[in-house]
């Protein structure tokens, strides 16, 4: 799909690649400096999280256009370990213990819509979408 | 959106006003700017934006581009801090609540484990019990019968707050479904300690001291499960000694037996009895001495007995520096003259 | 925190030296450390608390803990260098007569 693109997160630099990847395209949507930094976090913290916890997987940036809305939407997808309690990992302070899924929270209120899907033992989806104003 | 259109002027007022001069005047309404500003929950990264982008428009041909970009890194940076306030602004809107719930369930243990300092003729009853945080580990309670002899029951949970209450709770409701007829000092620890043992964890205990006042006799008659010794006050030598008494705590062997003692007490004379919290208080400078705590008791043996039980609370509350360090119960039983 | 713990774990016997103080904050780290220690069968234990300045009742509730769960496995279990105000906390507790505290060190037996 041509409004879509990835990268394989295996080592620490893929991490930079990614944010590189959402950065652009966040600038080409038109992004302002301030958003543009908040999906670059957003993008470090679900690849650190794979990097870190799930070994492998890949983030792909998409271009969302909806009913006149212009958007960016972040897929982190991993096949590691998953999490059995999504209601823990996406309450504060959990973070701060470390462990897969750390920071999602915080990435949740970068963006402005949120989603995660995980099964323990088959991996972790999560799609983050940013709408331009 | 309108304070963020405003907040714009007011910042670009600051700046201007401040590079003209370098006044203090303009810093200190650059604090309450961001006093403004937190309170609408600003990130500091929008205020590392705006910084900028006021820099360009007010020096558009000295504001270099290095200087421009030297900014995308500090605003990186910012939204890193900005990460973390969010999550901290969070934390403390969940701390908020936690704190409701603990006013609420130290309500709901007071009305649970409520019980009131009898009124009992030729004696004179005072007791004070209060907790470290919100929750009471400690617990005392009185229950009168109809021959006028009163019971007491003062005990302590390991620990104290939320853990330490939900125990207290399974003691009272133990202690409410004990025969009425039964209830001699040795045969409440024991039936007592086989109820903790069976349903607390390894390292949680209790310690318990259970005495009934014969007021026809004037006989005290208690036993104790490893607590705080209770002190005997002679009114005609005026002198405190400790109640003897010995006991395992109760929840560690479900076979134990507990002795009972008997202690006859005079017109004038006063049995005392305490949570560890009361000989653990601790100063600055280390433990407060016995001799504090019977120099205290003295101070105000001239007052009715919940007289001295609060005034010399509110001396060690004082000593303490006002933070206790744990649940702090003291009663006082005196016989009238 | 304010505590230190250290094991000497050989053959036959299992020393702890705690240092500091046992509160309802450090003791939470000493139950994690050595509750694991008194689950061997047959464990030999001994609890040095000469360094430990103040212990509260969480403290001495890891110490129950110790002592059940040695008792359960058929272990031993010994306490030394108590100060006059643990001596007090473990006699008037009723614990003084079912943990052995009476302070001689192994080595100076043999």
């Amino acid at each position: 799909m041509d409004n879509q693109s990835c990268v394989k997160i295996i080592n620490e630099w893929d991490i930079v690649s990614a944010r590189q990847l959402g950065r652009n395209v966040a600038k080409e949507l038109g992004f302002g400096t301030v958003d543009q930094a908040r999906i670059t976090t957003a993008i470090s913290e679900l690849a650190r999280n794979i990097f870190l916890y799930a070994g492998q997987g890949q983030i792909c940036i998409e271009k969302m256009y909806e009913s006149g809305k212009v958007g960016l939407r972040i897929i982190s997808i991993d096949k590691g370990p998953g999490i059995s309690d999504i209601r823990q990992v996406m309450e504060d302070g959990y973070s701060t213990s470390g462990g897969l899924g750390a920071g999602l929270p915080g990435v949740k209120r970068l963006m402005d819509e949120f989603m995660i899907d995980s099964n323990p033992g088959e991996g972790t989806d999560i799609q983050a979408t940013k709408w331009l104003r | 959106m309108d304070f963020r259109r405003s907040m714009e002027s007011k910042y670009r007022e600051l700046l201007t006003s401040y590079l003209k001069g370098g006044s203090e005047q303009a810093l200190y309404q650059s604090q309450k700017f961001s006093r403004n500003a937190l309170e609408r929950n600003i990130p500091p990264e929008e205020m590392v934006s705006l910084h900028k982008n006021l820099m360009i428009e007010l020096f558009p041909d000295d504001f270099t581009a290095e200087m421009q970009e030297s900014f995308d890194i500090l605003l990186e940076v910012m939204v890193g801090y900005g990460f973390a306030y969010r999550e901290h602004q969070n934390l403390k809107h969940i701390q908020q609540e936690l704190r409701t719930e603990m006013e609420i369930a130290a309500n709901v243990q007071q009305t649970l484990l409520g019980t009131e300092v009898p009124c009992v003729d030729g004696m004179d009853i005072g007791a004070i019990s209060v907790p470290a945080k919100h929750m009471n580990g400690d617990y005392f309670h009185f229950v009168k019968d109809e021959n006028n002899s009163v019971s007491i029951a003062i005990a302590d949970v390991i620990g104290k707050g939320l853990p330490a209450a939900l125990c207290m709770s399974m003691i009272k409701y133990a202690m409410d479904s004990l025969p009425e007829n039964r209830k001699s000092p040795t045969v409440v620890l024991e039936n007592l300690n086989r109820v903790v043992e069976q349903n607390v964890d390894l390292t949680m205990f209790i310690t318990m001291l259970y005495g009934t006042y014969n007021t026809a006799s004037h006989c005290f008659s208690y036993a104790s499960a490893g607590h705080e010794p209770g002190l005997y006050y002679d009114a005609t030598q005026d002198e405190f000694s400790e109640l003897p008494a010995k006991g395992l705590l109760l929840g560690i062997d479900k076979k134990t037996k507990y002795r009972e003692y008997e202690k006859e007490v005079m017109p004038g004379d006063m049995i005392i009895l305490m949570s560890d919290g009361v000989t653990e208080s601790r100063t600055e400078e280390g433990f407060i001495e016995r001799e504090t705590l019977l120099s205290l008791i003295k101070k105000y043996l001239h007052l009715s007995a919940q007289g001295v039980v609060q005034n010399v609370y509110k001396e060690l509350e004082k000593l303490q520096d006002f933070q206790l360090r744990d649940d702090f119960t003291l009663i006082i039983l005196r016989r009238k003259v | 925190m304010n505590i230190n713990i250290n094991v000497n774990n050989n053959e036959t016997l299992t020393e702890v030296t705690v240092n500091g103080e046992i509160d309802v904050y450090t003791a939470p780290k000493l139950k994690e450390e050595l509750i694991p220690l008194s689950e061997k069968e047959n464990v030999d234990m001994i609890v040095d608390l000469s360094g430990v300045s103040y212990m509260d009742s969480t403290g001495l509730g890891v110490f129950v803990g110790l002592f059940k769960n040695v008792r359960a496995h058929e272990g031993s279990f010994k306490i030394i260098g108590l100060s006059s105000r643990l001596q007090r906390l473990f006699e008037i507790t009723g614990l003084a007569d079912i943990i052995d505290i009476s302070g001689k060190m192994e080595g100076e037996i043999r």
